[in-house]
């Protein structure tokens, strides 16, 4: 026997409160790592921005439009080496096979230059830029609208009204795990000649440009919008990353309240582990007493109390990142990719996130134990001798 | 009071006030005591008359408000917290009214809880755990959990602990006070084969007639002062 011995024989000797502290502890990591687990996706894609592309959009807001002419101005600014653009379409499956996905018109000739990460075969590029109706689908979501290349698709628009028919001439591949895999992405002369988009002819939604010196975004970026700033339509232009986190910006707010939330989960670990830790001293003071009578000094009372709340924090911890492990990434994380690919392309929990969770479990046990093993390792002797609880 | 040569505990002086509130409670008052080497004392006296108090005195568990306390050539009055925690551990064996072994370890793991605080190995604690053990004749019952013992087995488990670190002398509050008659003679005979054949200074307080009479020297204790 040593030490350790009865500091572990003490977890489990109120089991039943033992075992339901530990499950709280499994809970809060398990709530705190799908929410770190959730900012950390949603913010992968801006992380993960290509720092050699910025953006430019109508400087009042994202739904307004620019003109089509504006591309050329760009690409003869100082610094920029290819421009593309398009135009939000807001396709939606009339069958609804999928809640919401990213659709939108583009440039055929450019698109993909800019956009290297989303690969597609040269045969399949040359056809779309061959078939005015051509659609390029990311492979996720060409799964769910059970078409491959060949089919014929046939969506609707928020924006746009009547049917749209589609032919997919191609399936792209993420060349990183960030990308969107529910994306269609189809011709914007298809869209530009319509007469259903007759009211927003000539127009665009917003244009990205490859730079040649990415330590030079921010010059460029003020130099474009110098440009247009005299015209009717003035330009924000800004990094790939602040563009794309200022694209849903609400749900970035959202997700910085979670932040916090994920924060108070660690909180209420903290107390249900600080009371149950407090009860188990309570009533093992005069057993505390015993000890220091034949010889303990405080120091191992202490150690004893800190020692078991840190226990049952990393017993909890270890199960709950385990569990994290199991069903966030293997089950949830797959899930989620599937169906909500725009937002989270990639959620899978981070070995950083579990490895902070662990860790904040072992630093808040000893935090949860700490004024507990204080107060019971000053306690005198005697005064611990006659309680009898 | 001079110290005799032969003394293992001498108290000389001895006030012990608490308060409650502001107001004092005296509770022992220029108390002197001499426990000679090798004898067992029982203290006997009414409730409230400061017997524990005295107890956790010699033992070192509490300190006087005024007086001097040597025991076994320690001046106790001179000692840090810590320094009586080790003396204690090296000193003293503990053999209380409710036994207080711990639930979660096995017989032999209690007895060997003084022991985690020496320097032995693993092999030598065990040796001697069995020993204690077998002086208190449960060397058949090392794996026992105390829940599996009777209330005079229990004891004799406590005695075990008592004595393993070969203490000088043994303080027994009330040592049969939770036991049945024949398990009260069973501790008794036992703590007189410790006194007479391990020669250990044992040092009682009962308020049992028929335990103080296992004592070679009887005290009573009244209002604070030794009669």
């Amino acid at each position: 026997m040593n030490l350790a011995t009865y500091a572990r024989r003490n977890m489990f000797r109120r089991r039943g409160r033992t075992i339901l502290t530990i499950i709280a502890v499994v809970v809060a990591v398990l709530i705190f790592s799908l929410i770190r687990t959730a900012v950390a996706a949603w913010n992968a894609g801006a992380d993960e921005a290509a720092t050699d592309r910025i953006a430019t959009r109508h400087k009042i807001s994202i739904t307004m439009q620019l003109p089509k002419h504006y591309v050329q101005e760009l690409r003869d600014t100082p610094g920029v080496t290819a421009a593309t653009w398009a135009n939000w379409f807001g396709a939606k499956d009339p069958k609804e096979r999928i809640p919401f996905f990213a659709g939108f018109a583009a440039d055929q000739n450019t698109w993909f230059d800019v956009m290297p990460e989303m690969s597609v075969p040269p045969e399949q590029l040359a056809d779309w830029k061959s078939t005015p109706n051509g659609a390029i689908l990311g492979d996720l979501l060409a799964k769910t609208l059970e078409v491959q290349v060949g089919s014929k698709l046939v969506l609707t628009s928020d924006i746009y009204p009547g049917d749209w028919e589609f032919k997919v001439v191609g399936i792209y591949t993420p060349l990183r795990k960030t990308v969107d895999r529910n994306s269609m992405i189809f011709r914007w002369d298809y869209l530009d000649n319509d007469p259903r988009a007759a009211f927003s002819k000539d127009q665009i939604g917003w244009m990205v440009s490859r730079i040649a010196d990415s330590s030079q975004s921010a010059e460029i970026s003020r130099r474009i919008d110098a440009k247009f700033d005299e015209k009717d339509d003035q330009t924000v232009t800004m990094s790939e990353r602040a563009f794309q986190l200022s694209f849903l910006g609400a749900f970035t707010a959202v997700l910085k309240a979670f932040d916090y939330v994920s924060l108070a989960i660690l909180l209420i670990m903290t107390l249900i582990l600080a009371n149950t830790i407090a009860m188990s001293v309570r009533e093992r003071t005069h057993e505390y007493g015993v000890l220091r009578a034949i010889g303990f000094p405080p120091g191992h009372i202490l150690g004893f109390i800190l020692g078991e709340s840190i226990l049952v924090a990393l017993v909890g911890g270890l199960i709950g990142v385990g569990l994290v492990f199991l069903l966030i990434n293997n089950v949830l994380g797959p899930a989620m990719e599937e169906n909500m690919s725009g937002f989270f392309p990639y959620f899978r929990a981070p070995t950083s996130v579990m490895v902070t969770a662990l860790a904040a479990s072992v630093v808040l046990g000893a935090v949860a134990g700490a004024i507990p093993a204080v107060l019971a390792s000053r306690l005198k002797v005697t005064d611990a001798l006659r309680r009898l609880d | 009071m001079t110290e005799a040569a032969d003394s293992i505990v001498t108290l000389s002086g001895i006030d012990k006030t608490f308060y409650r509130g502001k107001e004092p409670i005296h509770v022992l008052e220029k108390l002197d005591l001499d426990v000679p080497s090798g004898s067992f004392e029982a203290l006997m006296g009414p409730s409230g008359s400061g017997k524990s108090t005295l107890l956790n005195i010699i033992a070192g568990l509490d300190r006087p408000t005024a007086g001097s306390v040597k025991v076994a050539g320690s001046d106790l009055t001179k000692m840090s917290d810590a320094q009586l925690a080790k003396w204690r551990s090296q000193t003293i064996g503990f053999v209380f009214q409710s036994f207080n072994l711990i639930p979660v370890l096995t017989a032999a793991q209690n007895v060997e809880l003084p022991l985690l605080l020496t320097n032995l190995s693993s092999a030598a604690r065990k040796k001697h755990v069995e020993t204690a053990l077998r002086v208190v004749g449960l060397e058949d019952r090392m794996d026992h959990y105390p829940r599996q013992l009777s209330g005079g087995q229990e004891q004799r488990v406590a005695i075990a602990r008592a004595i393993v670190n070969d203490p000088k002398i043994i303080v027994a509050d009330e040592p049969t006070g939770d036991l049945d008659r024949k398990s009260a003679s069973d501790v008794l005979t036992l703590m007189d084969k410790l006194n007479k054949e391990l020669k250990k200074t044992i040092f009682m307080v009962t308020h049992d007639p028929a335990a103080a009479e296992h004592a070679t020297v009887q005290r009573k204790l009244d209002k604070g002062a030794l009669q």
